[in-house]
């Protein structure tokens, strides 16, 4: 089947403004440059709405989005029991001088969901409850080194950065220490060799990297960290804000067998609703207690609203039993697809965070090259990163989607040819 | 982000990027070309005491580097990088160690070959309005910033913390339709080359020699660019993201 390819008028009109008065344009992952839109015109710039799997550019242009808005995005867009549950609580109140009541009943939820959680401190970004589980490793074990698997990402703060960042300084990740995941003999070693210094160790639950596949921990490799953690008194901090409640609404510790210290969510925490949470261990509630940690929206009430219909929806829905089911089809029929036209696809990561690569060139420009023809005709899809899948996709989405990435492989041949 | 240049980089940077660029100087200026004229083969060598050693060949109206100075006919030897650096910046005379009967060379040919490298790599406002000295100057400034890169990444702590996040390959510099350099990485090293990429694993191109020029002379964002088109990127991008940290890097060295 042959698919029209879309144009992007409006949304080229609309960034001519925005790069007079915001700068780049649009800043950040949603934008063309850290978005890695390659090239810049293949891609739409602006929404105008967005329902379901889908969302509709400015210009009109029909997307099935695989990256949900980078995760927020669980249910759906619009999922009508979480925006009715949110305004029903606006009509109530929102962001008031005390908080509503509202926040107790969620952190119970999320007490009563993930397997880890004695109790839960909410925030606004996934950056927001990584530093305070940062915070929190120092001021339990009054050390200052934390450490980081090489290809992680856990927000903007400064210490999540590298010496290289423009306007980070050599002092704000001189305590960070970097080693391969997977690599237990090297993580040992680190250990041994800062003995008695290590604050943390912060990790995603696996390595969902961007410019490469995605990985899984070796069979053992968690339950060796975690006594490792223990042995050392290190506090061990997983961030689920990518992953979380997709792999296991238990949290993705429980997923694979073992029990963070601290776990941080944002993502998929309330359909799109900004809401972060930090949940721990018993042993922890009184040393997040003790830091000097607030921001002026966090306690607000419709988010918590938004949160709690979430959850809910996604426990009756079994969303990772169902996602996973969805992410398999879906990247079946594009491997399938690739095969039909004489390329190889490889899909990598879970079936719900799904992180797909050419393997036909090394440098992805292929790849990219793909990808472009994809959103041109109507698959929103990223040659950089993981992907997310949401309940809200459809068969039919599911079968469209395939079709779109068949037609993109013959457009592909045809511009190699 | 380092605050302090490294002397020890510095002199580097201003041996094979700086210095490094009279190649391209006497190729690209006619004003330069003349000064080579009918002039017989010679060659200057700088060996810099706990840094860098290279050596400048004249011949045939054009000018090559090659490091090293085992085989120079003139020598001027530093004792310290800081030293080195001062030729550069003006504030240090060197005093040949060897070929004083050919000293005439540089004060009557290498002196003023590098009075007119300056006036292209620190242009004046008024010779920006030329369009053709424009076009030199973006050219000359693209191939002192891409060796540049090289070199901070060999050798600055922030630079080689940048190279060890890059996998193996060449990267393209490109003006479209104009000009490009390859970066060539390998075990985290860089080597740059002045020729345009064949088989680039990564390509970062400029759309025109405007907008070259407005980024090496830091007038405009390459995050910003990259948003509105004007540079375009493709294949393995953390490979271009670190080398534009490298390259912001360098931007220390050259101010």
């Amino acid at each position: 089947m042959n698919f029209t390819t879309y144009e992007y008028t409006k949304s080229h009109e609309a960034f001519e403004r925005a790069f007079k008065v915001i700068p780049s344009g649009i800043y950040g992952h949603q934008g063309p440059s850290e978005g890695c839109y390659i090239p810049q015109s293949a891609f739409p710039l602006f929404s105008s709405r967005a329902k379901g799997a889908h969302f509709w550019d400015l210009d009109g242009n029909d997307f099935i989005d695989y990256m949900c808005g980078y995760g927020p995005n669980v249910l759906g867009y619009c999922d009508p029991d979480v925006d009715s549950a949110a305004l029903e609580q606006l009509k109530k109140e929102n962001c008031v001088t005390i908080p509503s009541s509202i926040m107790v009943d969620f952190a119970e939820l999320l007490v009563d969901t993930v397997a880890c959680a004695d109790w839960a401190f909410f925030a606004k970004n996934g950056n927001d409850v990584t530093s305070l589980a940062v915070i929190t490793a120092r001021a339990a074990t009054h050390r200052k080194k934390i450490v980081f698997f090489n290809g992680y990402y856990h927000g903007v703060s400064p210490w999540t950065q590298k010496l290289d960042y423009p306007g980070i300084l050599e002092e704000e990740v001189a305590n960070n220490l970097y080693v391969d995941f997977n690599d237990y003999v090297a993580l040992e070693k680190v250990f041994l060799d800062n003995k008695g210094e290590i604050a943390g160790l912060i990790a995603q639950p696996y390595m969902h990297g961007n410019f490469c596949d995605n990985f899984f921990p070796s069979d053992d490799y968690w339950t060796k960290v975690r006594k490792l953690c223990d042995d050392h008194q290190v506090v061990l901090i997983i961030d689920d804000v990518r992953a979380g409640f997709r792999l296991d609404l238990a949290g993705s510790d429980h997923y694979y067998g073992f029990k963070a210290d601290l776990i941080c969510f944002c993502k998929a925490l309330a359909n799109g609703y900004n809401v972060s949470a930090l949940c721990g261990r018993e042993s922890l509630k009184d040393v997040v207690s003790s830091i000097s940690y607030t921001g002026s929206y966090w306690m607000s009430a419709v988010p918590f609203a938004a949160g709690i219909a979430c959850i809910n929806k996604m426990k009756e829905l079994n969303t990772p039993k169902l996602f996973h089911k969805l992410g398999t089809k879906l990247t079946e029929g594009f491997a399938a697809a690739a095969g039909h036209n004489g390329f190889h696809l490889a899909v990598s990561g879970a079936p719900s965070l799904f992180y797909l690569r050419l393997t036909d060139d090394d440098s992805l420009m292929l790849h990219q090259k793909w990808v472009a023809e994809c959103v041109k005709r109507g698959i929103f899809i990223t040659s950089h990163h993981n992907h997310f899948i949401n309940a809200a996709l459809t068969d039919e989405d599911i079968n469209k989607s395939i079709e779109i990435a068949e037609d993109a492989f013959h457009a592909l041949k045809k511009i190699i040819d | 982000m380092l605050i302090q240049k490294e002397s020890k980089t510095l002199a580097y940077v201003n041996m094979f990027a700086v210095l490094g660029t009279l190649e391209n100087l006497c190729d690209l200026v006619p004003e330069a070309k003349a000064l080579l004229k009918d002039k017989k083969p010679i060659s200057v060598g700088f060996a810099v005491k706990d840094g860098p050693s290279a050596t400048l060949t004249f011949a045939d109206e054009h000018c090559t580097m090659t490091e090293g100075c085992g085989n120079c006919m003139i020598k001027l030897p530093f004792s310290t990088c800081d030293k080195f650096n001062g030729l550069i910046d003006g504030t240090v005379t060197p005093i040949p160690s060897k070929g004083f009967t050919k000293i005439s060379f540089l004060l009557k040919t290498f002196t003023p070959l590098t009075e007119i490298l300056t006036r292209y790599l620190k242009p004046s406002k008024e010779d920006l309005q030329n369009s053709e000295f424009r076009e030199i100057s973006t050219k000359l400034t693209l191939y002192t910033a891409a060796a540049a890169i090289s070199q901070v990444g060999n050798e600055d702590k922030s630079g080689k913390f940048s190279a060890d996040h890059m996998p193996d390959g060449d990267i393209a510099i490109d003006i479209a339709e104009v000009m490009g350099v390859t970066v060539q990485v390998k075990n985290h090293r860089l080597i740059t080359i002045k020729k345009k990429c064949e088989t680039p694993r990564a390509a970062m191109t400029f759309a025109n020699l405007d907008i070259a020029g407005k980024l090496l002379g830091g007038d405009v964002s390459s995050m910003a660019c990259i948003c509105n088109g004007s540079i375009s990127m493709r294949g393995m991008l953390n490979m271009i993201d670190n080398m534009n940290r490298i390259l912001d890097r360098v931007g220390q060295y050259l101010s």
